[in-house]
């Protein structure tokens, strides 16, 4: 009769691996891939990233993927194809609801008769390379002299919503309305209660510097900590010192191969564990890790700023107009501060004035005004 | 993994290498058992080890583990080893090296890359769309069969008649017969195992005792598990060419139409649709889950994901009009009363018991509760009432009241010190299962030490006088 004891049998150890999304943001743009033509032309390179995502589908029955290409003018939906009230209207996509399960039908031709190849595969290589296809031709010249950077933060808020949705559709609960509410009011508390699919997104970035697009992407990073998804960055070329902060802040892998032919190799050993085998190896970090912040006014990346005390905006010179913040609009006045280095405060008079110590403070050992000039 | 691959894996691991290497030529074959007979950590490996230009040092695959989980390493390399999927070979240096064999590696890049001329993942054919069958048609016809055959099982015991008239075939029967799931018109405690799993894991059993029997039938073995592997890998609704089967696989075609596996419009026809059965048997889900829709618009609520609902007091309400389910929840449950969409009973101690008579267990009684459990119970963990759970297992514990165990008495002991230092000498080697210190008599399971200790003491005695 001891054998029964309620506690020892309800518990069950659930073996099961969750189901993982992965997210690719594919950085496309043309100017860091022209760079790129030499060693690995951006052909090769999806080639290889269409062969990673189909390990990737293999590796769990209801793993699933989304592929998001930043360009240079846009930021968009490789897979899922998205759905027809998109700027352009696409004939193929079929019902345009973003289906989960990676069987988007898309109605395109020599998917269905090709016997060596498994039909899920075939399916998400078809869209991709439509919807590239897509934007390739949807790329003008007008847009390439623009800028020669790729919209990072745009594709990778893309891809937060994508995931955010994603997890709640997956999560048991969605039938009742009440529970799926809560998990709107509280993501927190449902995360918790059913680590139900396991997310990641995968950078693939070949453009440089990013300190213009600061502010998206530190949001969307904060975004990404908060849920516990990690991202993984791949630098196949140029440096940015905002995706290293990515990888690091969410536990991310960051990788930066030396020879950028094996992308292949890089992509199967190093990003293809999903969380869950994570926690079993022992994943490439970024190692020393550049913390240094873009200011907002000229989106330089400066060792030593000013910070506004009310929205703890960064500046990096103390010339602002009308001394009003740029993001909130308060009186800064940082001038002050330029003319006033902050010095320790000799506390001498620690038992005199106790009373008025606030008010008598000398405003030429404080910085005046509202800001403090930031060591990052 | 779920229950119905381990079922699999353990088929496949005791396979000779000979089969093995037949079985990795074919890239679906190579991707089904990737997809789901490998443990998440082998995935990894595997993946690692693919599109490695040379091969892998079994030192730095252990630094790629973490410490802590050198366990779950040792796990997901062994099955790999078993699977004679990777191969531990020593370099020049005598270090240890690890390398995918050569036929599997290929046939999983040609799988992942779509490259080759396999045509393994099945041969589409191109048919006018009216003269398609539709999903829905392939759903209740797979759905018919299949709970033909659970019917068999289970209606004989409980007395039902199966109102859908149709019996399945002799060779069904024979299978049955053969799996140990049937035996003197009764069906045994393996069959009640097999009737309350989930349907994924009934399919894979059933194939793997198709598989077993397999040499009697004169058919390959690598031809069957292809041609399954092959089946998981196909588009639901869409109909595939006959052209491209080995004479087994056709021969096959015949069985697995019967179990509903597999629909041929007629005997003779150039293609076949697989059904649901077919294209999750190499995923876990269960084959009826997905169709949750259809099945419930059909009123098959047998199918749906969950249809009983289990109160603490012991009534159980299940939603279901399928007369299989009725009959499989009247094994174990007392039924009251049935109406259009709804049937209620109550479990007591005298249907647990009528249950455990057959040969059911409890356990197998709360896995089909908690398998088939409502969505609404499915909110709370555990699923079923704790208090429910408890006495089903106290209602089975109750029949095992006496418990038999062979050994040896011991009595006879002249002194009370004597039977207290055998007593005690019998509970440190552990042998001891009774004892009664007013008649001086314990009960051993094994004599060896304490018989030798007596012979000790008594040449000892015999020495001393």
């Amino acid at each position: 009769m001891n054998a029964i004891d309620a506690s020892e049998h309800h518990e069950r150890v659930d073996e099961s691996v969750p189901p993982s999304l992965l997210a690719i943001v594919l950085d496309t743009n043309p100017h860091a891939w022209a760079h790129l033509s030499s060693t690995l032309p951006l052909a090769t390179a999806l080639a290889n990233i269409l062969v990673f995502i189909n390990a990737h589908l293999a590796s769990g029955n209801a793993n699933s993927v989304a592929v998001i290409a930043s360009h240079s003018n846009k930021s968009c939906f490789l897979y899922p194809t998205p759905a027809p009230s998109s700027p352009r209207p696409q004939p193929n996509a079929t019902n345009g609801d973003v289906d989960m399960n990676g069987t988007t039908e898309t109605t395109s031709y020599s998917v269905q008769d090709n016997p060596n190849k498994y039909r899920p595969f075939a399916n998400v290589e078809t869209a991709i390379l439509n919807n590239f296809a897509k934007l390739m031709e949807g790329t003008k010249e007008s847009h390439l002299e623009a800028t020669p950077t790729t919209l990072i933060g745009g594709a990778l808020s893309l891809a937060l919503s994508f995931i955010a949705k994603a997890t709640l559709l997956h999560s048991p609960s969605t039938s009742n309305s009440d529970e799926a509410m809560l998990a709107i009011a509280d993501p927190e508390a449902i995360h918790t209660s059913y680590v139900s699919l396991a997310s990641r997104i995968l950078i693939v970035s070949v453009s440089g510097d990013l300190a213009n697009q600061y502010i998206p992407v530190m949001n969307s990073i904060f975004a990404a900590q908060r849920k516990r998804i990690p991202i993984d960055i791949l630098k196949l070329a140029g440096d940015t010192v905002l995706l290293q902060q990515a990888s690091d802040a969410t536990g991310g892998v960051y990788m930066k191969p030396e020879r950028p032919e094996g992308l292949l190799q890089y992509l199967m050993m190093a990003f293809l564990p999903d969380p869950t085998a994570r926690k079993s190896l022992v994943m490439p970090s970024a190692g020393g890790v550049d913390f240094r912040a873009a200011c907002f006014c000229h989106r330089k990346v400066v060792d030593i700023g000013y910070v506004c005390s009310v929205c703890l905006s960064i500046f990096c010179s103390h010339d602002l107009p009308d001394n009003l913040c740029l993001t909130c609009g308060s009186y800064l006045s940082l001038r002050a501060a330029q003319s006033n280095p902050p010095a320790l405060i000799p506390r001498k008079k620690k038992k005199k004035k106790r009373a008025g110590a606030d008010s008598a403070t000398p405003g030429g050992s404080t910085p005046a005004g509202s800001n403090t000039p930031m060591h990052a | 993994m779920s229950a119905s691959s381990f079922q699999a894996l353990d088929y496949l691991e005791q396979l000779p290498v000979q089969t093995h290497r037949k079985l990795y030529e074919q890239p679906s074959t190579v991707l089904a058992i990737f997809r789901c007979m490998l443990p998440h950590l082998a995935k990894s490996i595997v993946m690692a080890l693919l599109y490695m230009p040379s091969s892998f040092p079994a030192a730095d695959l252990d630094a790629w583990f973490r410490a802590e989980s050198s366990q779950t390493k040792r796990n997901a390399l062994s099955i790999l080893e078993k699977l004679h999927i990777i191969v531990s070979k020593q370099d020049d240096e005598r270090k240890p090296h690890y390398e995918l064999y050569m036929s599997f590696a290929s046939s999983l890049r040609q799988a992942l890359e779509g490259s080759g001329s396999h045509r393994s993942f099945g041969v589409p054919s191109h048919k006018s769309e009216e003269r398609r069958v539709s999903v829905e048609f392939l759903d209740k016809y797979s759905q018919r069969q299949w709970e033909n055959i659970l019917f068999y099982l289970v209606g004989g015991t409980v007395g039902f008649r199966n109102p859908g008239g149709q019996d399945i075939g002799q060779g069904t029967k024979n299978l049955l017969h053969l799996a140990g799931f049937y035996n003197h018109s009764r069906i045994t405690q393996d069959g009640f195992t097999f009737v309350l799993r989930d349907t994924n894991a009934q399919v894979w059993s059933l194939l793997v005792a198709y598989l077993r029997n397999a040499p009697q039938q004169r058919m390959s073995e690598t031809d069957i598990l292809n041609f399954l592997f092959m089946l998981g890998s196909l588009e639901l609704g869409q109909d595939y060419s006959t052209a491209t089967l080995s004479a087994t696989q056709l021969q096959m075609l015949e069985d697995l139409a019967e179990f509903g596996i597999i629909y041929r419009p007629h005997k003779s026809a150039s293609t076949f649709y697989p059904t649901r059965l077919a294209v999750t048997l190499t995923s876990d889900a269960g084959a009826f889950s997905q169709a949750t829709t259809t099945a419930s618009s059909l009123g098959g609520g047998a199918t749906s994901k969950g249809f009983i609902i289990v109160e603490t007091n012991y009534r159980i309400y299940a939603y279901t009009n399928s007369l299989l389910q009725i009959a499989i929840l009247s094994l174990f449950t007392h039924m009251r009363t049935r109406f259009p969409n709804l049937v209620s009973g109550k479990i007591t101690r005298k249907s647990i018991g009528k249950a455990i008579s057959y040969g059911i267990t409890s356990a197998q009684v709360i896995e089909y509760l908690e398998t088939h459990a409502h969505p609404q119970m499915q909110k709370k963990k555990p699923f079923l009432p704790p208090t429910v759970m408890d006495q089903i297992r106290l209602w089975e514990y109750e029949r095992e009241r006496m418990e038999t165990s062979q050994g040896f008495l011991m009595k006879g002991f002249g002194k009370v010190e004597d039977y207290k230092e055998y007593v005690q000498y019998a509970k440190d080697t552990g042998v001891l299962v009774w004892q009664n210190d007013k008649l001086r008599m314990f009960f051993i399971d094994s004599i060896e030490q304490v018989g030798a200790k007596i012979k000790r003491d008594m040449q000892r005695a015999a020495a001393r006088a």
